[in-house]
């Protein structure tokens, strides 16, 4: 270092490159920790968020509204044009309402009729948006509810029509959720009314393509994809939205929620698909033969 | 004059801090749900820079180091790699201060640009060594380039609205002694 420092720099000067080479080793060693056993530092992460971000949520608020109404205001200006706009839509909707109460009621008659139970532990929990990613190669959103309210990985996450994403990374008073256009999500989907399987794979692109479609030929712009269940990790048949073509040919999903205002939404409880797991057993006058016994008479 | 200064080192310190948590705030809001094709310039990583340039002992190590880790955490990038790069960067720009102090600008910007694009290329290639998926390549260069423009403006930002200046020959730091 320079010459016509005084002492002290001169020890201080090995020890702050000493500091310095601590420091260069502690952030490696995180990185790799991070990279060897992800959900231990993932988790760390989940508890760091949970610590600062609900504190700023006093400020986010009042910033976020305000951003939100000089956005608004923007949007103001081109105010006769989106009445024009919304009339037309009008009375498409007025059409669709009347065929809507005529499917209602039919729909009540039949269910009737069948005697079938909806599932009732299908229940949900609604949270509200606290903070995004924050960066743009991250598509997710982090809920105010956690494990406090009993949320758990892996739950469906919708807005009033359509599914958003899924829960991922869990602490005690929020939750992250990672939405279906992030590059990581991989949600199977079912595609009506061909009954197609398919992934619906994001891409971070607003509409995430579909993956692994058995036969394509089958599947038509504006067929409705729902989510499959498969894997048991996910609840089936919730609307994920509608298949479209983009310019190159290729098959993506036009999401049903609404993405540009993500401010409620629902984390669906679910406690897994049950399966049948036995198989079918001699049944004698004194119950149902034990399968040892079926064994040992072999 | 001594005890002053030291009160100032320590305030500028906590300035750095407290300037980072502003940044990440307004990378948190809640405004961008949908994804976008460009990436906003990385400010945090200017501003740290801009600092280290001109005041080295504003941002010591661990201030950079904390700061770095905190963004990595709450950004959703793999904590520490990225953040271990931009120190490693600062503390290179912190052993060059000295003679970039009497250097124009210009200079200045083409020695914090090659550290930006060099972090950038280091990031990449060792996400790439350890197999995880890299951000698309697409935003990982308008991220670049923003933030190679924005620089300029951070400076003036910097200097102007933030009074962290380059210290003049015979100015004296928080030891009293000459920087």
């Amino acid at each position: 270092m320079a010459s016509d420092r005084s002492n002290s720099n001169d020890y201080t000067a090995p020890l702050r490159r000493l500091l310095l080479a601590v420091l260069i080793l502690l952030l490696s060693a995180t990185f790799l920790l991070w990279r060897i056993d992800s959900p231990r530092v993932e988790r760390f992460r989940a508890q760091i968020t949970d610590r600062l971000v609900p504190n700023l949520d006093w400020a986010m608020a009042p910033v976020t509204g305000t951003v939100n109404l000089f956005r608004d205001f923007r949007s103001y200006q081109r105010l006769s044009e989106q009445n024009q706009e919304l009339r037309s839509e009008l009375r498409q909707m007025q059409a669709w309402k009347e065929a809507a109460l005529q499917l209602e009621q039919e729909n009540a008659r039949l269910l009737d009729l069948n005697k079938v139970r909806l599932d009732p532990r299908l229940t949900f929990i609604t949270g509200v948006v606290l903070a995004d990613s924050g960066s743009p190669f991250r598509q997710s959103v982090l809920l105010n509810v956690g494990a406090r309210d009993g949320l758990v990985d892996g739950w469906a996450t919708m807005d009033g029509i359509g599914l958003v994403g899924r829960i991922s990374g869990v602490a005690e008073n929020t939750a992250r959720v990672i939405l279906l256009t992030d590059a990581t999500s991989r949600i199977p989907a079912t595609i009506q009314p061909s009954g197609q399987r398919a992934i619906v794979a994001g891409d971070n692109t607003i509409a995430p393509p579909v993956d692994f479609l058995e036969n394509p030929d089958l599947v038509r712009p504006g067929d409705r994809v729902i989510s499959s269940g498969d894997g048991g990790v996910f609840p089936a048949g919730l609307l994920i939205g509608q298949v479209a073509a983009d310019p190159g040919g290729r098959l993506r999903v036009r999401l049903a929620a609404d993405y540009e205002r993500l401010e409620f939404l629902r984390v669906l409880r679910h406690y897994g698909t049950e399966h049948v797991t036995d198989t079918a057993q001699v049944i004698t006058e004194n119950g149902p033969l034990e399968e040892t016994q079926e064994a040992a008479s072999e | 004059m001594n005890d002053l200064s030291a009160t100032r080192l320590w305030l500028m310190r906590a300035a750095f801090l407290l300037l980072t948590l502003v940044i990440l705030f307004f990378h948190l809001l809640p405004l961008e749900t949908t994804p976008r094709r460009w990436a906003a310039p990385d400010f945090l990583l200017c501003f740290a820079l801009a600092w280290s340039l001109r005041r080295p002992d504003y941002v010591p190590a661990p201030a950079l180091a904390g700061a770095f880790l905190l963004a990595d955490l709450l950004l959703q990038r793999p904590p520490g790699l990225a953040a271990v790069l931009a120190l490693i960067g600062c503390e290179n720009l912190k052993g060059r201060a000295r003679s970039l102090r009497d250097a124009n600008f210009a200079a200045e910007w083409i020695s914090v640009g090659v550290i930006i694009i060099s972090i950038t290329l280091a990031y990449r290639v060792i996400l790439a060594i350890v197999l995880i998926e890299q951000p698309s390549l697409s935003l990982g260069l308008s991220e670049l380039f923003l933030t190679l423009l924005a620089y300029p403006a951070v400076v003036a930002v910097t200097h102007f609205g933030m009074g962290v200046r380059k210290a003049n020959p015979g100015d004296l730091d928080g030891h009293g002694q000459r920087i």
